[in-house]
């Protein structure tokens, strides 16, 4: 009887875990069709994300850099030119707008209702190896002080390993939709994510500057 | 899609809820000079954090999960686990609970800390290995050990590791000093701490010997009545020492301690506990063939200067460590 009830469990166990499993594939090939590779300056790139389907790419400034124009590869290898729209190293985002093609914009969520310990993983190119993920927690949810006039702004800061070319490129929670933007290291191997709260602040700003030109490139 | 993911969904919320239940015992302790540390509740005044965290024994704070902060008194520090037991000024914390079980390979565990008052921090991974006995810092035996993959941030020394319903599994240190972090488990944490509080340290036996393990011949074994493949030799033993006090001289093999064989170091050391200390206790040997027993009169095993040690500003100059680098803390 215990014996029957003991395999029960173990195969339900295995079940779960089987189908979480598959769940995660299943995400990461959903989100890896918004992802992109951002390249702009003479060696190295980073990683974007498609914010909406009118061609507006999100990124780290330091991806771009100094540039007004970069390259952006998209998942599917078509490789398309983009217009920097704006730029803000106080918070490292940078906005693209790439010539009008058939884009999948990834879903974006809300950053302010995340928890610690919610499962998140990334996707990016690190060391420049095309839509490599990882798995982690959110390890922190803190602030940060910026150099420029917006002061303290969350951050969040999670075990999941990043690396070169994992700049721009987005944290994602157990739904699979955008929480954040990966762009930095510290502590040895902490990363750090600017949420998506401040990049929406950003998209947001920058649409109302741009006005009916955003979207129309 | 919405739908598709709903494991992983509940997965993370539960390891948030984890994070949550957990964090509530995870207290912030402030015990030396550059970067906080942390802690767990094993009581409502008690913590139990990482010895090597505490350098400053007078003036210790535990910051609790509610943001309240307390004076504490050390109680008891055992260097060789790396554990340190504080009693709060108030009973105001909330105990943590204790994961029902011995942890197991493969195990999703997650380790706290709380080093900031920025609320609690979590890192993920799984119960990678169940080792032990290892040796600690100071070279007493650690009874087990976990290894987890998850990420020890600055700070975390001290803090749980949880599993997935956020009940403790073990107490993360940095044991070993060697670079890695070990894990107590949270049982024999809590026989360490039961130590401290009653008699503010855990007594480990001390002999004085060096010794090599060496085979023993089939006459030997004979003569001792039971198969025991191995001994020890003694290379050496320690002027001033219980050893040398006693009728132990080098050249003896010793096969057996306190009535149980002794066939390599690792059980020698696991007899010499806190029990023994101060007793004469009968040291089985081979001598010339012949199966002889020695009583010695069994120290204490001291630790010199377990603060200095991990403190930088103890030292007046800085000096050279070797070809291992500047001593790092965790």
């Amino acid at each position: 009887m215990a014996g029957t009830l003991g395999l029960g469990a173990a195969t339900l166990i295995s079940q779960i875990s089987q189908s979480l499993s598959g769940q995660f594939s299943e995400l990461l090939s959903e989100v890896r069709q918004s992802l992109v590779v951002v390249q702009a300056k003479s060696f190295g790139a980073g990683a974007g994300i498609i914010w909406d389907e009118n061609g507006l790419v999100l990124t780290n400034k330091h991806v771009v850099g100094r540039k007004h124009s970069a390259r952006v590869v998209l998942s599917d290898d078509r490789q398309v030119d983009a217009r920097v729209l704006a730029s803000d190293p106080e918070i490292d985002l940078a906005l693209l707008q790439v010539a009008d093609v058939d884009l999948t914009a990834a879903r974006i969520g809300d950053s302010t209702k995340l928890r610690t310990g919610n499962l998140v993983f990334t996707l990016g190119h690190p060391w420049g190896r095309r839509n490599a993920s990882t798995l982690g927690v959110i390890s922190h949810l803190s602030t940060a002080r910026t150099r420029g006039k917006r002061g303290l702004i969350p951050i969040i800061r999670t075990d999941a390993q990043l690396a070169p070319g994992n700049s721009g490129g987005p944290l994602l929670n157990a739904a699979g939709e955008v929480i954040g933007i990966n762009t930095m290291v510290v502590n040895g191997n902490q990363g750090v994510a600017v949420p998506s709260s401040v990049a929406l602040d950003f998209v947001e700003q920058v649409e109302k500057r741009e006005g009916a030109s955003v979207g129309f490139a | 899609m919405a739908k598709a993911n709903e494991g992983l969904m509940a997965l993370s919320g539960s390891l948030a809820n984890a994070v949550e239940a957990g964090g509530e015992s995870t207290v912030t302790v402030n015990a030396r000079r550059r970067f906080a540390a942390s802690g767990v509740a094993t009581g409502k005044d008690l913590i139990l954090t990482a010895s090597h965290v505490v350098e400053d024994e007078e003036n210790i704070t535990v910051i609790l999960g509610d943001g309240s902060e307390l004076s504490a008194e050390l109680l008891g520090r055992d260097p060789h686990s790396d554990l340190a037991l504080l009693r709060l000024s108030e009973a105001k914390a909330k105990a943590a609970e204790v994961a029902k079980g011995k942890a197991q390979v493969g195990q999703i565990a997650m380790a706290l800390g709380r080093p900031t008052s920025e609320g609690v921090q979590a890192s993920l991974g799984i119960v990678s290995a169940i080792g032990g006995p290892t040796y600690g810092r100071h070279g007493g035996l650690l009874e087990a050990h976990l290894r987890t993959d998850a990420v020890p941030f600055p700070g975390f020394s001290g803090g749980p590791m949880v599993d997935v319903e956020g009940k403790v599994l073990g107490i993360n240190t940095s044991g070993g000093g060697r670079g890695h972090s070990l894990t107590i488990p949270i049982a024999t944490a809590l026989k360490v701490a039961a130590s401290l509080e009653e008699h503010g340290g855990v007594k480990r036996g001390f002999l004085g010997i060096r010794s090599q393990m060496v085979e023993l011949p089939e006459s030997s074994q004979k003569a001792l009545g039971r198969e025991q493949i191995s001994g020890l030799l003694l290379a050496g033993i320690e002027k001033g020492s219980p050893a040398a006090s006693s009728d132990l001289m080098v050249g003896d093999i010793v096969v057996g301690f306190n009535k149980q064989a002794t066939a390599n170091y690792d059980e020698l050391l696991a007899l010499l506990n806190g029990e023994v200390v101060g007793k004469a206790t009968a040291v089985e040997i081979l001598r010339g063939g012949n199966v002889e027993s020695v009583d010695v009169t069994i120290g204490a095993r001291e630790v010199q200067e377990s603060r200095g040690r991990h403190s930088g500003h103890h030292r007046g100059r800085r000096r050279w460590r070797g070809h291992w680098g500047w001593g790092q803390r965790r």
